[in-house]
């Protein structure tokens, strides 16, 4: 529902760096080529867990190249996402390790003029490693005596001891969980185990460093955050910030692995400051499937429900193995709490989340943060439910989900708002309707060898963590707009956009607000020097929260633009309006009541110029109050041979309500994404650890890393994408977020196509065809 | 211990020729004794390489010899080695009448690979999962090897010692690869199962049945990745062999087969799966086999 | 081992001096500065560096350079001529398949090569011809989309007959980019 009509806002256009990206012609970090630069590579553990005794460099140093080791990098201790606020940082790493926590951790690094040079260097560094006991599972970390990974972390000005290798522990209780569970007449408990799989964003992490002559730094990475990568690069270094400028360029997909600082920029900005040269650090595929993982964890999950389906009590206990350094694990442990509050109404939980390390890759957010997982166990759980209780498992969910008026925990419990867009029930109708919901067979009633079955679930991400008081979490961001002297419109925000479309949302939202063509603006190439601060592009709040901000600037450039039109066509502000005119490519500047009175933007800035009246710009800096909730639900249609265990994606119904939907094609593209992401995540994809090496079982390659390509997507004939009719009030135009959300319920659906046509509860990712068969035979 | 490679690079130095004939590669491979390699489409070798699988000094680039590329239906179906997958999958000579090969070679990895890669390296890389060898083996396929010292031929199913070897002499290479003439009866079909479309077989099976009235004259049952070379299972074939197909018949034949092949559990998939999905796909391409033949539906 | 070969990149004549064992990947992106051509995987698995040699889809991170010698070699960088976008180009971005972009240039590469050779692929085509490209944005649907629609126009009696495959302007050799 549209308040009134929209010229840029709701129309699709070629995004504005579509050209440069089919062209070649975008420039990615590991496009960046400097005069005199060098190439450095990276030593990496070969054991999961190991002393280091010593490094000798004389071998590389021999061969003329720049060596780096712990010896060589600040002793500053970092947490590579500075996101948490101070007391909730848990700071586990230098920038080079001082003990191995996991195959492929850096130890050291090297840099030459070429890459084959940098690693005949890197070869010759000899490196003697004390091997302790790989802990490679959580039940192994966690035995008593286990030799901790961690022995101390540093959290706010304080070293903490770790006990038992838990990094971090999370409780949390309202009501009385006792007495839900006993008014509950159906109560059911399962244990669900989600996989770990790899981001695989198709670029690789790289970075290029360039030491500039005043002692900075130039810096050009792969990350979500040009100014958090900035801050921390002048902590680590004791560099004035002015003097590190950190370039935004185009990132080859993230999914949350950039939201941290890549553990390789600090590295290449040590080599690059001790060569004295531009140094480019571009990782190999195998390095970084040893760099990131979404967090695998097992949820126990126990509701309770009365006969006629209300919801009484539950109880959720979260084991989230996060590897070897700790990321994010107190916000993941926040955030699983919040994403189960606010799925169903629960008169009473008891939540209760621990967060092991262990001697593997380090986990980090991957689309939807904790979310999938969430969602997977839950929405599972309220489909096992319905069937229990012989309801509709729509009709269920209604009963007790949380919409219009409701609490929502956008960023676990310190980040807060009330519902006020809701396009749940839409969704779910609708989508029901494309589906053939109501066609669809009684669980395990389908006969033959192909079965097919239709699932169902719903969900949705935050947008922003945005709330009405600062809480553990940092959510601001800022933008400037400038209106050119020719009537067009420069937005400079430091907002990266991973490719769904921010930047081209931004731009519309401020061309919708000056009211000038949406072709006239124009988004600035920026670096750190240049913009004001914005967090980091995660949590879903790309549009909710940076077009709020550039909404904000423009607005205020606005009414610099309309004073000066009141001193030349006389008429009052207020009483003037901005137009865009395609014909003339302006925004023109009228009063309805006096027809006679306009001028064009363009004319007006013009004016302004060569009177020599000012600039018309604003720079402003908003803090979100409020995170939406952006739902989502998926339907899913699977065939299943029962012989083989193959699974097929027949037919998806994918609706989203992100509120005014500002990208339409791009929107139809996360939605389409997020379902091949889910889909990965629901039946192929898993990075697996040898327990006793602590080597992947891929090692490290895309062979045995598969993820779904074009002929694991539906046809698009049975693909349907569709939007919730929504206006969020507290958003720029109506407007909230899409990306994350249009993952999150995606597995859990697949579990419930999979039950309705087979019978069988899967509760463990990925669903293989050999645990297919496997439940099959077993059921036999 | 682990070591990290370098796939944006390959890192050893290297000499790559071109010979203007076979026998000159014959000389060179005796040249570079061990040293070098026979470089065809590199989507095996170049991989190897990189991942430091494999060692070479001197590549022999064999893709521009026009000799080696040709694909021809003298007394059957004759492949030169360097012949690429996909100008077999095109190939009006392989098309129905070698219906299992063309399907192996439809099914192989992505187009990308199929437009570089060669079917002499497909056989060669002596992979337990090669795509094309089950297909092979179904039609009966010889080995024509030339080296130094002169041709020989050697049925493919005596080619393989194991995962990576074969019996090649170090200075001796594959020429061409010679299927048996097939006749009106004849049907075959390849199926194969990956974790996605484009993967190395987790399982995989080619079925040649030639048929006479109601009954199996002669058949070929051949596996991929369920033992440490490709196989042909010899319970299967005995137990078709003569017979007229039934559902029974089927089933005996696919437990047979599944009986005989020894697949292991690694990162792909697990043992009881290849051994359960081995006898489906030997039913399922006996079935589509029968029918290409002519055959009436099997009840 | 250093050799001198000679490759038309784009439609122009190189003579390029390379090592035995340089990749076709790497002189493209490194010595002749066209840095469309992308580094995914380095084992063939993910597509990101296709490129057309002789018109033919390859994977140009397991081609030595050496082996290439006397061919033609298209990039992305030769898609458009004169500035104007190949109707493959343009159907990407109406139909946004384009989102991060990593995967576009060897997406194009494979799917111009599809249509040359088949100009009016069905569905079923598109995802065979496709699946070695590998997207983790856009779950390919927009890409299939952009491919059907592409193949519409090439054969539309709208549009001006295809500009030749190659000869396309290139840029500068090795020249530094700082964006």
């Amino acid at each position: 529902m549209s308040r009134r009509p929209m010229n840029a806002i709701g129309r699709s256009a070629w995004r504005r760096d579509g050209v440069a990206k089919v062209t070649g012609a975008e420039t990615y970090a590991s496009d960046v080529v400097l005069p005199r630069m060098w190439h450095a590579r990276v030593l990496r553990s070969p054991y999961a867990h190991a002393r280091i005794e010593s490094i000798d460099t004389s071998g590389a140093e021999a061969l003329g190249a720049v060596c780096l080791t712990f010896a060589d990098v600040p002793k500053v201790k970092y947490n590579e996402r500075i996101v948490s606020t101070p007391p909730y940082l848990y700071r586990d790493r230098y920038v080079l390790a001082d003990k191995a926590r996991h195959v492929g951790e850096a130890i050291a690094a090297v840099a030459a003029p070429t890459e084959a040079l940098a690693e005949r260097a890197l070869r010759a560094l000899k490196v003697e490693y004390e091997v302790l006991e790989p802990l490679v599972e959580p039940a192994r970390a966690m035995r008593p005596g286990a030799e901790p990974i961690h022995a101390t972390v540093r959290l706010a000005d304080a070293e903490v001891p770790i006990e038992g290798n838990i990094a971090v522990a999370r409780t949390i209780e309202l009501g009385d969980v006792g007495a839900g569970f006993a008014e509950a007449a159906v109560v059911l408990e399962r244990e669900y185990v989600t996989s770990r799989i790899y981001h695989a964003q198709m670029e690789t992490k790289s970075v290029v460093c360039r030491p500039e002559p005043d002692g900075g730094i130039t810096v050009w990475p792969t990350t979500q955050s040009i100014h958090n990568t900035r801050q921390l690069l002048g902590e680590i270094y004791g560099l004035p910030l002015h003097k590190v400028n950190v370039k935004r360029v185009a990132i080859g997909g993230t999914f949350g692995s950039s939201i941290q600082m890549n553990s390789v920029i600090p590295i290449c900005v040590g080599l690059a400051l001790k060569a004295r040269r531009p140094v480019k650090l571009v990782t190999t595929r195998e390095e970084d499937l040893y760099d990131h993982v979404r967090y695998q964890t097992t949820i126990g999950l126990r509701l309770g429900v009365t006969r006629d389906g209300r919801l009484t009590a539950g109880h959720m206990r979260v084991l989230a193995d996060i590897g070897g350094h700790n990321i994010q694990a107190y916000p993941l442990l926040s955030v699983m709490a919040g994403w189960w509050a606010s799925l169903y109404r629960l008169p009473a939980m008891k939540y209760e989340g621990r967060a092991v390390y262990t001697n593997k890759t380090p986990s980090c957010a991957m689309q939807g943060f904790g979310n999938p997982q969430v969602s997977f166990a839950v929405e599972s759980l309220m489909d096992e439910l319905a069937e229990a209780l012989a309801m509709d498992p729509i009709e269920f969910k209604l009963r007790n989900y949380v919409g219009l008026g409701g609490t929502f925990w956008g960023q676990g419990p310190s980040v807060q708002s009330i519902i006020r867009s809701d396009g749940a029930p839409e969704l779910l109708r609708v989508g029901a309707e494309k589906i053939g919901w109501s066609a669809r067979p009684a669980a395990g009633s389908a006969t033959g060898r192909y079965r097919r079955g239709v699932g169902m679930a719903r969900g949705f991400h935050t947008s922003s963590a945005g709330a009405p008081k600062p809480g553990e979490v940092i959510d601001y961001t800022g933008a400037l707009v400038k209106i050119n002297e020719d009537g067009s419109v420069d937005v400079v925000h430091a907002m990266m956009d991973h490719g769904g479309g921010t930047l081209d949302a931004i731009a519309k939202i401020v061309a919708e607000e000056l009211g000038v063509p949406a072709d006239r603006v124009g988004i600035s190439p920026v670096d750190t020097r240049t913009t004001v601060y914005d967090v980091v592009t995660h949590a879903t709040r790309g549009v909710y929260a940076g077009g709020a901000a550039a909404q904000r600037a423009a607005r205020r450039a606005k009414a610099i633009l309309l004073d000066y039109a009141t001193r030349v066509l006389g008429i009052e502000a207020d009483a003037l309006v901005i137009e865009p005119d395609a014909a003339l490519g302006q925004g023109v500047i009228h009063c309805p009541a006096v027809p006679d009175k306009r001028i064009t933007v363009g004319a007006l800035a013009k004016l302004c110029q060569t009177n020599s009246w000012g600039s018309i710009a604003a720079v402003e800096s908003l803090r979100p109050v409020h995170c939406p909730p952006a739902f989502v639900t998926y339907f899913v249609e699977v065939e299943v041979d029962t012989e083989t265990g193959a699974v097929t994606t027949t037919r998806a119904a994918i609706g989203s309500d992100c509120g005014t939907v500002v990208n339409p094609d791009l929107a139809r593209g996360q939605l389409e994404g997020g379902l091949s992401k889910g889909a990965g995540y629901a039946l192929y994809e898993d990075a697996r650890w040898d327990a006793e090496s602590g080597e992947l079982l891929s090692r490290g390659f895309w062979i045995d890393s598969k993820v779904p390509a074009m002929s694991e997507s539906p046809p698009l004939a049975g693909l349907e994408t569709f939007f919730a009719t929504t206006w969020e009030p507290t958003g720029p135009f109506g407007a909230k977020g899409i990306g994350e959300a249009a993952t999150n319920p995606c597995a859990a659906a697949y579990a419930n196509a999979l039950a309705n046509a087979l019978g069988i509860r899967f509760r463990e990712l990925p669903i293989t065809p050999e645990k297919i068969l496997a439940a099959l035979q077993a059921a036999r | 211990m682990l070591t990290f490679t370098n796939s944006h690079l390959l890192l050893g130095e290297l000499d790559y020729v071109e010979p203007a004939s076979v026998d000159e590669a014959c000389a060179l491979l005796a040249e570079h004794a061990g040293e070098a390699r026979l470089l065809a489409g590199g989507t095996d070798l170049l991989v190897q390489l990189k991942l430091e699988r494999a060692e070479a000094r001197c590549l022999i680039g064999m893709r521009r010899l026009p000799e080696l590329r040709r694909i021809t239906g003298e007394d059957g179906l004759v492949l030169g080695a360097a012949a690429t997958i996909r100008s077999i999958a095109r190939s009006a000579l392989v098309r129905g009448r070698y219906a299992a090969l063309q399907e192996a070679c439809e099914a192989f990895s992505t187009l990308q690979v199929m437009v570089m890669g060669t079917v002499g390296g497909n056989v060669c890389n002596a992979s337990p999962a090669a795509d094309t060898v089950p297909a092979l083996l179904a039609f009966d396929a010889r080995a024509g090897l030339r080296g130094r010292h002169g041709e020989r031929a050697v049925p493919l199913d005596e080619l393989f010692v194991g995962p990576g070897r074969t019996v090649l002499h170090a200075d001796e290479m594959l020429e061409s690869l010679r299927l048996a003439p097939v006749s009106a009866g004849t049907g075959s079909a390849f199926l194969k199962l990956g974790r996605v479309a484009a993967d190395i077989a987790k399982v995989s099976v080619a079925v040649r049945l030639d048929r006479e009235g109601e009954h199996i004259r002669d058949c070929r049952v051949a596996l991929g990745a369920v033992a440490p070379t490709p196989v042909r299972s010899g319970e299967a074939e005995r137990a078709l062999r003569g017979q007229a197909p039934s559902a029974a018949l089927v089933q005996d034949a696919a437990r047979a087969a599944a009986d005989e092949i020894r697949p292991i559990t690694d990162v792909r998939s697990t043992a009881a799966y290849r051994r359960h999905a081995a006898g489906v796909l030997v039913q399922d391409a006996i079935r589509r086999a029968w029918a290409r033949a002519g055959g009436r539906e099997i009840r | 081992m250093r050799r001198m070969i000679r490759i038309r990149v784009n439609g122009e004549w190189r003579e390029l001096s390379v090592a035995g064992n340089a990749l076709l990947l790497n002189v493209l992106r490194e010595d002749e500065g066209l840095t469309g051509t992308k580094y995914g995987c380095g084992i063939g698995e993910c597509g990101a560096c296709t490129v057309r040699i002789d018109g033919e889809p390859v994977l140009s991170c397991l081609t030595l350079a050496v082996a290439v010698d006397g061919c033609e070699v298209q990039t992305v960088e030769g898609l458009a001529v004169d500035g104007r976008l190949d109707p493959l180009q343009e159907a990407m971005l109406d139909t946004a398949a384009v989102q991060c972009g990593f995967c576009t240039p060897g997406m194009l590469m494979t799917a111009r090569a599809l249509l040359d050779e088949t100009p009016a692929p069905s569905e079923q085509d598109v995802r065979d011809h496709m699946k070695g490209n590998l997207c983790r944005c856009t779950g390919y649907a927009s890409i299939v989309r952009a491919v059907l629609e592409a193949a519409n126009r090439d054969g539309g009696p709208e549009m001006a007959p295809k500009p030749p495959a190659l000869g396309a302007p290139r840029r500068s050799r090795g020249a530094p980019r700082t964006p």
